[in-house]
């Protein structure tokens, strides 16, 4: 990271804090390090939930936006991700300290209030930066907007893809003329492949990694396979629940089976199972740059549609200001300016495994010659599966806190499939029929405030 | 030994005193009138930042206020129905009283144990009071870091000493145990030092009269040790009891602030967190703190309650 | 350091099979409460390759690396300041406050005083862990969120501690305070020359345990400090990750600089600090 200087910096404020605090009543003691630390230059303070490898690239970038831009200092934020993440994000807005600029998953906009925890993006502001609504897949672009203000500026679309090892489907004959794995188009397929390629394993090697007892994963995957149903959540007018509680059995058979018929070891690091030799494991683009490291010869498609239509399920990282009473001034403007340049200039991110929200780098040719991206990025683009636009979903959002876990009891044999569908209606039920606490509000009245 | 000190001082100096102390008493009673003074500083902070968030954490709980303060209805009775409902408050509730039951024993056999041994023998007790008490000194934080690492199934030093493969952290059978496990580790130390002082306080010429009867090392264990610690074996369960019942840094930690697989180790405390900060319902979280507040209320009302007995028991 | 036994008087060695056999036992359960931490140890000397490759004790490739990189990049510096300010603040007021509302229960009359001595027993029924989201929105409607201010001030309300400090007040002999009176002291002028010196046993205690709690604190500073500047060192180290992923070397690295000063003080003040832990969970009795 090598800053050193500011480090320091805040060392010795707080330092100086202390002999304040000792000698002087505590005065200095109403306002943190940051503030006494103040610098001549713009100081933009910018949280983010990015770790692995997407935390290396994001520096990179953060590191680029730097050297262009001497006159701004980032001060960047890289918190736990999930839960605790928007937790702090939260608890920051409400009390008026929040961060100049931060990274929301889009699913999250709904629930994050917007208006009161969020602050809406200035079009004009934004356009002077050189974002254009022009340049953005509309329907991720129209997914920010709230109220018709722009609240999420999305950066990515990320997605959960089938990885598959190509020497080991080689060897069990799997692969087509192009070297790639042919799409399995029903069950029966999907698990006929499985089962060639679990005749080329060691013992006791899993044959794929389904991240089986992990809550947000068994989610993800039920939203990909679940639309693939074609199943629905809400009616349009988010008043009742039209949950499908057979086509949702359906689905986790589907999952529980790769564990009753050993195709699964429940508990295996799946990520390191694949780079030891095991032949399929769906993880999210993420892990793009993780594998191509280890100098694997692999390929990443769309979960398989095995249900009929093909659909895999997606969100979106998008940059947000959080809530601040006195937005405005050299501080806000650099907000802007850094998510401008990260928006525009997301082909290092696009390398970290994301497909990039902007489109002329969509359609860069670099881009397009990027492997295994050039596989899964046009199909995730198309067919995303996304969790129901309201404000109780997104990203570990409390909706994926209270079904995640069910899937994965399901997962894991502690409930039967039917039992943990019909426990999945009924959280639904609950969670329609709660009040949003931001406006106190439900979903069907939020929906008919919005629409009058 | 402090009072001795202040006794020996008292003498010396009373003899000068002695015949203006009669007055000197009424016009001392009559000086400290208004010492309420003394307690001022204490009650401006004491109000402010428990007994303000107490009432006011009662307003919110019939209230559906939300984590940025607007649009706060009054709404009944509604958050303390829906608590009763809740699967989860029960579940949570039950896992923070399971996690009771298994560490209170633990630390107390363990506690007593080590303060035993620490205390019988004649050489390096310095040593084993440093290495029982030191991982006391340590932040849950960090406990909740070492011991995450410490399960890991391949690389762990817990499956490596054992010679396992366990997947301790991911599995919902032993997911509550492995807190236990660090639980026991870190806070061992406190009871110890506790039951250590107590043996301490406990007259050497008991046991020398003992010896001189003939008792053996056992018989003088039982009848003299024994209940001479009962006093303190009390306190530390209860202490630990209502530790116990708040416990979350270090669960929220091992697991990385989740819920633990299958949600086997989500904690009371960690249930009212994420109903306030993760989905901003303050008023729902007020009402459900409360439930743990009468809980831990009646623990420390029992608690007294039996002391009490007990003293009046002894005084007739 | 040790308490001089009483079997030193007798005449015999001191290594009676029964004191070898104890003398054993004693060192294998410190074998085992030490493991955890040389393995912690062990663990941030290794490479991040070599913590993660099949597991031992000694590491191959032996380095600093680790230790120095939390030491130059990461926030941790700035969190062990800010550990610092607010656990001494914390413990001075504490003492300060403490002392005065203990000497003003056990010494003083004044109306209403029955009335806040029930409050403040009531008190030990509160903690940050049951009155967490109120006592958030509280100090957020007194603008302290991210602020030492917020940090420091809840904490400082110990009515365990104003228990104690009362209840060894009531323990000092009146004639003293009385003898002082009559030379013509006033009452603050004899709490703090002559009460308070005669406690630094029992504020010594108290402050010391004050300041493990303050030192180690997570729920506090975790609820009301967001930003990773102002954050102290248990909080930070929970809540903040490396952008490079989970580095099992420097999470040990860290998690030692966090608990070290502790330790360290631990085994110059052993006694003292003993005493202090021994002294303020009896007190409880």
């Amino acid at each position: 990271m090598g800053r050193p200087d500011l480090n320091r910096r805040n060392v010795l404020a707080a330092l100086g804090g202390l002999t304040v605090a000792g000698s002087l009543g505590f005065a200095a003691l109403g306002t943190g390090a940051d503030a006494l630390a103040s610098s001549a230059r713009t100081r933009v303070r910018y949280w983010n939930l990015f770790q692995g490898g997407d935390g290396t690239n994001q520096v990179a970038m953060v590191d680029a936006f730097r050297k262009e831009h001497p006159d701004i200092a980032v001060k960047d934020s890289t918190l736990t991700w999930g839960g605790p993440y928007y937790t702090k994000l939260a608890m920051a807005a409400a009390g008026n300290r929040a961060p100049d600029l931060a990274v929301m998953h889009q699913g999250r906009v709904p629930g994050f209030a917007p208006g009161r925890l969020l602050d809406p993006w200035d079009i004009g502001l934004l356009a002077k930066y050189g974002v254009r609504e022009a340049d953005f897949n509309p329907v991720l672009w129209k997914r920010g907007i709230v109220g018709g203000k722009l609240y999420a500026l999305p950066l990515d679309i990320h997605v959960q893809l089938c990885f598959y090892r190509k020497d080991v489907c080689k060897k069990a004959g799997l692969l087509d003329a192009d070297g790639r794995l042919p799409a399995a188009g029903s069950t029966d397929e999907w698990f006929a492949l499985l089962k060639a390629a679990k005749k080329q394993l060691k013992n006791g090697q899993q044959t794929l990694g389904l991240h089986a007892n992990d809550q947000n994963f068994a989610w993800w995957f039920f939203v990909a396979f679940y639309q693939q149903l074609g199943g629905g959540y809400f009616n349009d007018d988010q008043t009742d629940v039209t949950f499908d509680t057979d086509k949702a059995t359906e689905v986790l058979e589907f999952f529980r089976k790769h564990v009753t018929d050993g195709y699964v070891t429940v508990g295996e690091a799946d990520g390191e199972a694949f780079l030891a030799g095991s032949p399929f494991t769906w993880e999210g683009n993420w892990s793009v740059p993780y594998f191509n490291g280890e100098k694997l010869d692999f390929g990443a498609q769309p979960l398989p549609p095995v249900f009929g239509r093909p659909a895999t399920h997606a969100e979106s990282h998008s940059f947000i200001l959080p809530h601040q009473s006195g937005r405005g001034g050299a501080a806000d403007e650099g907000a802007y300016r850094l998510a401008a340049y990260m928006v525009t200039h997301a082909t290092t991110w696009a390398v970290g495994g994301h497909v990039p929200a902007y489109l002329p780098t969509f359609k860069d040719p670099a881009y397009l010659k990027l492997s295994p991206q050039n596989e899964y990025s046009r199909p995730a683009m198309e067919h995303p599966a996304t969790e129901p636009h309201i404000w109780f979903a997104g990203s570990t959002g409390v909706l994926a806190q209270r079904v995640g876990p069910v899937v994965a009891s399901s997962n894991l044999g502690s409930a039967k499939p039917a039992a943990a569908a019909r426990r999945m209606k009924s959280v639904l039920e609950q969670l329609l029929a709660m009040k949003n606490p931001m406006d106190g509000r439900t979903a069907a009245q939020e929906l008919k405030g919005a629409g009058a | 030994m402090s009072s001795a000190t202040s006794t020996v001082a008292a003498t010396t100096l009373r003899p000068r005193a002695t015949t203006a102390a009669d007055s000197a008493r009424v016009r001392w009673g009559r000086r400290f009138q208004h010492g309420g003074w003394f307690v001022a500083p204490f009650f401006v902070l004491y109000g402010l930042f428990v007994l303000l968030p107490v009432v006011r954490g009662l307003y919110l709980s019939f209230t559906d206020a939300n984590i940025s303060g607007d649009h706060t209805d009054f709404v009944g009775l509604d958050n303390y129905r829906e608590a009763l409902k809740d699967d989860l408050v029960w579940n949570s509730l039950w896992h923070s009283v399971q996690f009771t039951l298994y560490v209170v024993p633990c630390i107390v056999v363990v506690a007593l144990l080590m303060a035993l041994i620490a205390h019988h023998t004649v050489h390096f007790k310095w040593l084993w009071r440093l290495c029982f008490f030191a991982p006391f000194l340590l932040p849950s934080a960090v406990i909740g870091n070492l011991w995450w690492w410490l399960f890991q199934p391949t690389n762990g030093m817990v499956n490596h000493v054992l010679g396992l493969t366990t997947p301790w952290l991911t599995q919902k059978s032993t997911a509550l145990l492995a807190v236990v496990v660090a639980t026991l580790w870190w806070t061992v130390g406190f009871s110890f030092l506790l039951f250590l002082a107590a043996l301490q306080n406990i007259p050497q010429h008991l046991y020398e009269a003992a010896e001189l009867d003939g008792a053996n090392a056992f018989r003088r264990m039982l009848h003299i040790t024994v209940p001479n610690l009962r006093n303190i074996t009390g306190l530390v369960i209860a202490l630990q009891i209502l530790a116990s019942l708040q416990v979350f840094d270090q669960a929220v930690v091992m697991y990385q602030f989740g819920p633990g697989p299958e949600e086997s180790t989500r904690t009371f405390v960690q249930y009212t967190l994420e109903q306030g900060f993760t989905s901003y319902r303050v008023g729902y979280a007020s009402a459900i703190s409360f439930v743990l507040f009468l809980i831990i209320a009646a623990v420390a009302l029992g608690r007294m309650w039996l002391l009490r007995s007990r003293e009046e028991g002894i005084s007739r | 350091m040790t308490t001089p036994s009483p079997t030193l008087r007798k005449p015999r060695s001191t290594w009676t099979p029964a004191q070898i056999a104890l003398t054993v036992v004693a060192l294998a359960l410190s074998v085992i409460w030490m493991a955890p931490l040389a393995w912690a140890l062990s663990t941030s000397l290794k490479t991040p390759a070599e913590s993660v490759a099949s597991p031992h004790w000694i590491p191959k490739d032996f380095t600093l690396d680790s230790w120095r990189k939390v030491f130059e990049a990461g926030n941790i510096p700035n969190w062990f300041v800010n550990s610092l300010v607010v656990s001494v603040c914390v413990t001075f007021i504490v003492l300060l406050v403490a002392s005065l509302a203990g000497y003003g229960f056990a010494r003083t009359e004044f109306r209403g005083k029955s009335v806040l001595m029930a409050l403040t027993m009531a008190g030990l029924m509160f903690s940050p862990a049951i009155l967490g989201v109120p006592l958030f929105t509280t100090v957020q409607s007194l603008g302290m969120v991210d602020t030492y201010w917020g940090m420091i001030l809840p904490q400082c309300a110990p009515a365990a501690m104003v228990y104690i400090l009362y209840k060894f007040f009531q323990s000092l002999p009146r004639e003293l305070e009385e003898a002082a009176f009559i030379d013509g002291a006033g009452r603050w002028r004899i709490f703090f020359t002559l009460v308070l010196p005669l406690s630094k046993p029992s504020l010594s205690a108290v402050g010391i345990f004050t300041f493990i709690a303050s030192w180690n604190n997570f729920l506090w500073p975790y609820m009301v400090t967001n930003n990773p500047d102002l954050m102290t060192m248990p909080n930070g180290i929970a809540t903040v990750q490396n952008a490079f992923g989970i580095v099992w070397p420097q999470l040990m690295a860290g998690g030692l600089i966090a608990g070290l000063p502790l330790i360290v003080v631990f085994v110059f003040f052993q006694s003292q600090i003993v005493r202090g832990v021994a002294h303020t969970g009896l007190a409880g009795q």
